[in-house]
């Protein structure tokens, strides 16, 4: 027998109050957990950016476009490899048009997509059905399963950048080798769009994306990009994809933030909770406390009763939390989330870096909430203390 | 009881120092006990002298109120007198601070207190382990020094036992145990029979004498029970803080 040994035992004593808080703990963690998987997913394309990627939008904002001559321009700086565009359509399919049935629709040059996004895996065939047809289109394998589209398929969606009726034809379902990419996009022909827009509307694109030959070298590389096409009448700005995927993100701050400051006031109703029940047990075994003092027991070794009996509580409660979070992020719930909000979290997976977190801040916010308690047993008068009763 | 020799007796029976009276284990002088109640002082011991020989078995009665208690936690060590003198073993408790205060009490002192105070989560040998805890004995050394005290208190088969499945004499027994345990010079037993029926309280005043006159522990009990107090061989009695 230890004191820690002690201090579990005491766990015993009201086993429904103990269940309650360990339960009360480890919805917390669950949720903690769950908000910081869902941050870490919403940033995973960020994390996950290709290091050798650099992006060049209009230097004012990302709503802005570029020429599309700017294009020819940034392939002739020396480190580009290659160079492709992107312009954001926003097409919706009216038979799917709920909100959590948003799905990214981009028009991009088919020649040289899939050579700078290479992570993109596209079958042969199916490249070459794109190339052929002007109204084809690639779309990410959970969106054509959600929707249950097949190649050959026609769609029309409506578009809202671009107003009208537009005609594609899936030519090809894509998967993907990083979690960079949303596996719910749909891609379609630069060129069909142009094509289609009135003349003063034609030749602009909204950023272009380049693979550079050094990848530590992208920021210089990027730098040369803007230097170069300083003179243009529309200034650039260029940032390697991360930080492109950050300035995105960073339009959902406020959400973001709101979700951090909820985790961690999850967190602190857990410390609340717990700290209650471990001083309504000290206010009941006041009297428990005075006999050990009373044979020699010093006040520390109450405290270490005290304060290791929430941490074991906060522990146990942590490891259950994390636990049934792994069981669901592993299970129904993780695949329900990434099939129907994938453009938000592409990859709803538990990292070690969150379980290790939730754990540690369990244990440590079990040792502070009872800290508060294990003060006042620090200052018990014993002779008070033994005639109390109960 | 091999473990357990009470003043240097090798595992037999207590024999008091021979040729000479015993030496005062307890002297007390001039001691005082004052408490506040609001502003206004009360005054719980006035000026009270006491010797507790080695190996003597005291009782202390009283009516309620008049300091019995108080006198015995200042015994104890478990609190201090506002006046006097307080010398228990040759030591001056009234200049201890509280760390060596407590070590001291768990070296000399074993309690016994009217509602036996077990933890109710631990054993009964666990409870009487409790105290192991603060020497560098090792586990298996505890355990069994803790069989050894629950023997000698006849409850070494109910050891494994939580306090809800004995009944109440037996659980004073195994807080007669946890008393014993170290081995303490002193055993202070604060109405040890208030909480039980006549047959339990023979049994438990039956242990008591067999440790003050085997084991030479020496003891002082507060007590209301005359039948508790004719055990012993001294009986003090106290009123309105002054001993008569």
């Amino acid at each position: 027998m230890t004191l820690l040994g002690v201090a579990t035992r005491n766990l015993l004593r009201n086993k429904f109050r103990t269940l309650a808080t360990i339960t009360g703990v480890a919805i917390a963690v669950f949720f903690f957990m769950m908000l910081r998987t869902a941050l870490a997913a919403w940033t995973a394309g960020a994390d996950h950016a290709a290091k050798d990627r650099v992006v060049t939008r209009n230097k004012v904002t990302l709503i802005l476009p570029l020429p599309l001559r700017y294009v020819e321009e940034i392939r002739q700086v020396p480190g580009v490899k290659e160079s492709t565009y992107l312009t954001f359509f926003a097409g919706k399919d009216p038979k799917h048009s709920k909100d959590e049935e948003f799905f990214a629709t981009m028009a991009v040059d088919h020649k040289t997509f899939l050579h700078v996004y290479d992570d993109l895996v596209v079958d042969k065939a199916a490249q070459e059905r794109w190339f052929e047809d002007r109204r084809g289109v690639i779309v990410g394998d959970v969106l054509a399963k959600n929707f249950g589209w097949k190649v050959g398929q026609r769609i029309n969606l409506t578009g809202t950048i671009y107003p009208g009726d537009w005609e594609f034809t899936i030519s090809g379902i894509y998967t993907v080798k990083t979690k960079s990419i949303d596996r719910r996009s749909f891609f379609f022909r630069w060129d069909y769009l142009n094509d289609s827009l009135p003349p003063r509307r034609r030749d602009l694109v909204g950023w272009v994306v380049s693979r550079v030959d050094d990848a530590p070298r992208s920021a210089a590389i990027g730098q040369a990009i803007d230097r170069t096409l300083d003179v243009q009448e529309t200034q650039t700005l260029s940032q390697s994809e991360r930080a492109f995927s950050t300035s995105f993100l960073s339009m959902l701050s406020s959400v973001l933030k709101a979700m951090d400051v909820v985790s961690l006031v999850m967190l602190a109703i857990m410390m609340l909770i717990l700290g209650n029940t471990i001083a309504m047990g000290v206010r009941e075994r006041t009297n428990e406390y005075g006999v050990l003092r009373a044979i020699g027991f010093l006040p520390r070794h109450i405290v270490a009763l005290v304060v290791g009996e929430a941490t074991v509580t906060g522990l146990l409660g942590g490891l259950v939390g994390a636990s049934l979070f792994y069981l669901a992020a592993k299970g129904v719930m993780g695949r329900f989330i990434e099939e129907n909000f994938g453009q938000f979290f592409p990859s709803f997976d538990v990292t070690p870096g969150i379980a290790t977190a939730a754990l540690t801040l369990s244990v440590v916010l079990g040792l502070l909430a009872g800290l508060v308690p294990a003060y006042g047993t620090f200052k018990l008068n014993i002779v008070q203390a033994l005639r109390r009763v109960g | 009881m091999s473990e357990m020799q009470g003043n240097g007796a090798p595992g037999g029976a207590y024999r008091a120092p021979q040729g000479s009276a015993p030496r005062n284990l307890v002297k007390l002088r001039g001691i005082r006990k004052t408490f506040w109640r609001g502003k206004e002082p009360v005054e719980v011991l006035k000026n009270l002298d006491l010797d507790v020989p080695e190996g003597s078995f005291e009782a202390l009665m009283g009516p309620s109120g008049s300091g019995k208690s108080t006198l015995l936690n200042l015994i104890a060590g478990l609190d201090r007198p506002t006046g006097g003198t307080l010398e228990v073993e040759n030591h001056d408790l009234t200049k201890f601070s509280e760390g060596d205060l407590a070590r001291w009490r768990s070296q000399t002192i074993g309690f016994i207190f009217q509602a036996y105070n077990l933890m109710p989560v631990l054993t009964a040998l666990q409870n009487v382990e409790l105290p192991l805890l603060l020497t560098k004995l090792s586990g298996p050394e505890r355990k069994k020094r803790a069989q050894t005290a629950l023997r000698v208190v006849g409850l070494e088969e109910r050891m494994h036992h939580f306090p809800r499945q004995l009944s109440g004499g037996q659980e004073q027994r195994v807080a007669i145990a946890r008393a014993i345990v170290n081995d303490p010079k002193i055993i202070v037993a604060d109405e040890p029979t208030g909480d039980l029926d006549r047959k339990s309280a023979d049994e438990v005043l039956n242990l008591l004498t067999k440790l003050n006159r085997e084991f030479g522990k020496t003891i002082f009990m507060v007590t209301h029970d005359p039948q508790a107090a004719e055990r012993a061989t001294i009986t003090h009695r106290l009123d309105k803080g002054a001993l008569l």
